[in-house]
């Protein structure tokens, strides 16, 4: 039996295993997670869902144990959910209710007397910034409101981990950077761990420390992002004109590691003398150094190396959306 | 008018160079009165987290929030399950229709006699117990089928259709827990209307005729008999209509398939019936299997020619069928993804 040891441990699981049928959804997955904020990243049928599944209580899983908040998540699946908040991707309000109405009844199947559920409706919607749309029916709502009223759901009991299954589908910029604030409070202001799933990298890097990412029901990487974005070689970037091909392969004549696309070409630093060995094999070549700088990884970079080392082709996160992501529209 | 010095002190001529350049002997500290930054700038919105320390409650409030998120709706549009106008205004229609005996014992009891004939059509006797509640025209002609699809039609089929079967799972409500209380919420939604009906019949029967013990203990048997066949029209129409509600996302299917089962299947035992005098088919209908297990529990003359066992085998298979289909169907319901 898993204990949680350590008092800021949220969630432990041990070599959990959960198969439908013949295809493994979890292939013993061995996780620590501390409070904080937790991105969980993965193409689709990775096996998020059926993770987050797993440590709600929903479902049993095939081997492995694990506990949420201290709770077993095979036998006390209620107790995991009284205290956890779910906001799910997809629609899940009732379009027919008012805003407040919706809030509250979740709050009332979470135990909550009607009194208490309708105050902490109205605390939660005011912090979601719907206030003034509280009495509107949910048919009328755009996206990104019926997002944040599926966020007042979950917080309205104030749940010590707050789970968001891909909480920026379909919003628009405004209300996709409001989200993400707004999740970041409730990590910062709040003191509540989020776990927030998602394909969209810059999301999780807004409010997520720690990143998570699953491959094939693997846990391939655990690490806090900045940690990671350490291991990531630094790279120079250069945007050349003229005879690009030609000053790529003078350029890993020298040895030199090269990703090229068109004009832009990203070489690995290996030392100081790099950018002087760049200048005078563009001068050698005759081309053209249009700008030159430094280049940062993002987690989209990592992302995108991990995928190469595990044999995927991605090109970047935007391959793993769909029009349900974006609500059917492209996002960039 | 004039004024003198005395009353205007001038101080040496300094006051207009006061009013032009300001007062003060410009000795003291220059500073400038500029807007705080703490006035208000007119932000209209502060987002601020607030905790919550209140106690959740047990698995018996969670449960009844489910029945009167359901039930509630009915009575009241606001922040419960909606029903279209049309829907309620139905089923006052029907309740109403359904007390219309009432009205009828309210005028024998007016005008009274030995030969009174509003008695002998509406007072309580067998047939009018049975008639109260498995009589085919108009109760199961036009009230309790359309009362039943009318009720079941988004019972289930609503969360399978908006996702809000993730607001319930989510949340410390077990499949169970959810598949029992949406029974009960339209079993009391269906008994409201049909037994409590039943039930006024028969009190209205003795209140309004001024009847004594002698008439309890003749009639009361009976009057249970009714009660049982009542229940048992409530559990059946129920299991059928939730069952149906549970396999589709959409409101029209699970009333038009109720009503398609209860009307189909007496049209097609009823035609088998007059080409071939078999009146087995019945055995299909579940309104004659509950029709012909009532004339038994009454105590009046059966109307169909097959053994009462298979009308009783009938109805069990039906109903256990019925809670298959709907916990199977409920189980299937997701968190994630639909």
């Amino acid at each position: 039996m898993v204990t949680s040891s350590e008092s800021n441990l949220v969630i432990e699981t041990r070599n959990l295993v959960k198969m439908y049928g013949p295809h493994m959804a979890l292939d013993g997955v061995n996780l620590k997670l501390k409070r904080g904020a937790t991105g969980f990243l993965g193409p689709n049928g990775a096996g998020k869902s059926t993770f987050f599944k797993c440590i709600l209580g929903l479902i049993k899983t095939t081997s492995g144990d694990g506990r949420v908040l201290g709770y077993d998540i095979q036998t006390q699946g209620e107790k995991i959910r009284s205290r956890i908040g779910y906001m799910p991707e997809y629609d899940s309000l009732d379009p027919d209710l008012y805003a407040i109405d919706q809030v509250r009844f979740s709050g009332e199947l979470l135990g909550m007397n009607s009194k208490q559920a309708t105050q902490r409706a109205h605390e939660v919607l005011e912090y979601v910034g719907l206030k003034d749309q509280r009495y509107r029916k949910i048919s009328t709502f755009s996206t990104g409101m019926k997002q944040a009223t599926k966020l007042a759901c979950a917080l309205i009991h104030d749940p010590e981990i707050l789970i968001c299954d891909e909480p920026t589908n379909g919003l628009d910029s405004r209300a996709r950077k409001f989200m993400l604030d707004t999740l970041r409070k409730t990590v910062t202001d709040g003191g509540r761990s989020v776990l927030m799933s998602g394909h969209v990298m810059d999301d999780i890097q807004e409010v997520c420390e720690n990143i998570v990412m699953i491959h094939q029901g693997r846990i391939v990487v655990h690490r806090q992002i900045d940690e990671l974005a350490k291991q990531v070689d630094v790279e120079i970037e250069i945007s050349v004109w003229g005879g690009s091909s030609k000053m790529q392969n003078a350029l890993e004549k020298q040895g030199m590691s090269v990703r090229r696309l068109g004009r832009v070409m990203r070489i690995k630093q290996e030392s100081p003398e790099t950018i002087n060995l760049i200048l005078s094999t563009a001068a050698d070549c005759n081309v053209q150094v249009r700008k030159l700088n430094e280049y940062k990884p993002d987690l989209e970079d990592i992302f995108l190396l991990i995928m190469e080392r595990l044999g995927l082709e991605v090109k970047g996160t935007k391959d793993l959306m769909t029009g349900g992501h974006t609500g059917g529209d492209e996002y960039f | 008018m004039s004024i003198s010095e005395d009353e205007v002190n001038l101080e040496g001529g300094l006051t207009r160079m006061e009013v032009a350049y300001g007062s003060g002997d410009g000795d003291e500290e220059a500073s400038a009165k500029v807007a705080s930054h703490e006035s208000s700038m007119g932000a209209i919105f502060e987002q601020k987290y607030r905790p919550w320390d209140g106690e959740l409650g047990p698995r018996w409030i969670r449960n009844y929030a489910i029945f009167r998120h359901h039930v509630y709706g009915l009575f009241t549009s606001k922040g419960h399950r909606q029903y279209h106008p049309f829907v309620r205004l139905s089923i006052v229609v029907i309740f109403l229709g359904a007390l219309t005996p009432i009205a009828m014992l309210f005028l024998s009891s007016l005008f009274g006699g030995s030969e009174d004939e509003l008695a002998r059509l509406w007072g309580v006797n067998r047939y009018n117990l049975w008639g109260q509640v498995l009589g085919y025209f108009p109760r199961n002609l036009c009230f309790w089928p359309l009362l039943t699809a009318m009720v079941v039609g988004g019972m289930i089929s609503d969360d399978r259709k908006n996702g809000t079967s993730a607001i319930y799972f989510s949340r410390p409500v077990t499949r169970t827990d959810y598949t029992i209380m949406k029974f009960i919420s339209v079993a009391v939604i269906l008994g409201f209307v049909i037994i409590f009906s039943y039930v006024a019949y028969y009190t209205a029967a003795i209140v309004f005729r001024g009847e004594g013990w002698a008439y309890l203990v003749d009639t009361l048997p009976l009057f249970f008999a009714g009660l049982l066949c009542g229940i048992l029209l409530v559990l059946t129409y129920t299991s059928i209509g939730l069952a149906l509600s549970s396999i589709s996302q959409s409101r029209f299917f699970s009333a038009i398939a109720f009503l398609s089962v209860i009307y189909g299947t007496k049209l097609v035992a009823l035609l088998v019936d007059a080409q071939f005098e078999s009146s087995i088919l019945y055995v299909l209908s579940p309104y004659d299997c509950l029709a012909h297990i009532g004339q038994y529990l009454l105590g009046i003359e059966l109307n169909y020619d097959h053994p009462l066992s298979l009308s009783i085998v009938s109805i069990l298979l039906m109903n256990a069928i019925s809670i298959g289909i709907l916990t199977t169907r409920v189980s299937s319901l997701e968190v994630t993804r639909e």
